[in-house]
């Protein structure tokens, strides 16, 4: 399989393997866990939020 | 050990448990401290819907004389290591592991087989080393499991978590990891 990255897309997935210490299909296989998590729990009609650190802010991710 | 544990194994294995804690009478959730089995209320049966077909989790399972020894739900994505050394960096984290009644010393005066919380730890790290995580895990105890987590499996101990019950967060990193399985 080929993957088409654009420049941007690419800085941020070695960003992320520098950061992560991790390799690129280690990283994409990652996201796509995490995205199958996401989407399913949000189909099924779940919300997820994201809190900021002081706990005074609270933000639901809002998938449309 | 069996890799994505099928629903009628994990069902058999969940029926048998059961029926094994309930004849040492230790169903049902007891006080912290008290002789019953923190765990007892766990069910394996809603853990395994709620996550079949997600790539994030994995159950793994040891299976022996046509029992399920032991089972392990993995989550394999979205947890962050909390040692200064690793900080930020993924790990598999140990959702739920459990040793089949008979193989416990606080249920049956004689267990059939031992090391099965070591077998199922060791699974995790090399879950951890297959994606690339260099064997790092973390998880939170319950009361009656600490021993084991802090003084067989060496891992670091990182005190109480208030978003998980209080409950004590242990995490191993790759040194450790690496002198556990040798």
């Amino acid at each position: 399989m080929t993957l088409n990255l654009t420049e941007a897309e690419m800085d941020a997935l070695e960003s992320l393997c520098k950061q992560k210490d991790l390799s690129k299909t280690a990283v994409l296989r990652q996201a796509l866990r995490l995205y199958q998590l996401l989407d399913t729990r949000l189909a099924q009609g779940d919300s997820v939020f994201f809190e900021e650190k002081d706990k005074k802010n609270r933000s639901e991710l809002v998938v449309l | 050990m069996i890799d994505g544990v099928p629903a009628a194994a994990v069902a058999e294995a969940e029926r048998e448990w059961k029926a094994v804690r309930e004849r040492a009478g230790f169903e049902g959730e007891r006080l912290p401290g008290s002789a019953g089995l923190q765990h007892s209320h766990w069910d394996w049966d809603r853990k395994h819907r709620s996550t079949k077909g997600l790539l994030a989790y994995r159950m793994l399972g040891i299976e022996c004389n046509g029992q399920m020894q032991g089972l392990m739900l993995l989550k394999m994505a979205g947890c962050n290591a909390r040692l200064p050394e690793q900080a930020g960096k993924d790990l598999v984290y140990v959702d739920y592991i459990e040793a089949a009644p008979w193989n416990l010393k606080s249920v049956v005066a004689q267990p059939r087989f031992g090391l099965v919380g070591v077998v199922l730890i060791a699974a995790a790290i090399q879950s951890s080393k297959e994606n690339g995580f260099k064997g790092r895990i973390g998880l939170h105890s319950l009361g009656q499991a600490e021993a084991f987590y802090r003084d067989k499996c060496r891992m670091t101990e990182l005190g109480g978590d208030p978003e998980k019950q209080d409950l004590v967060y242990f995490e191993m990193n790759a040194a450790q990891a690496d002198k556990f399985v040798r």
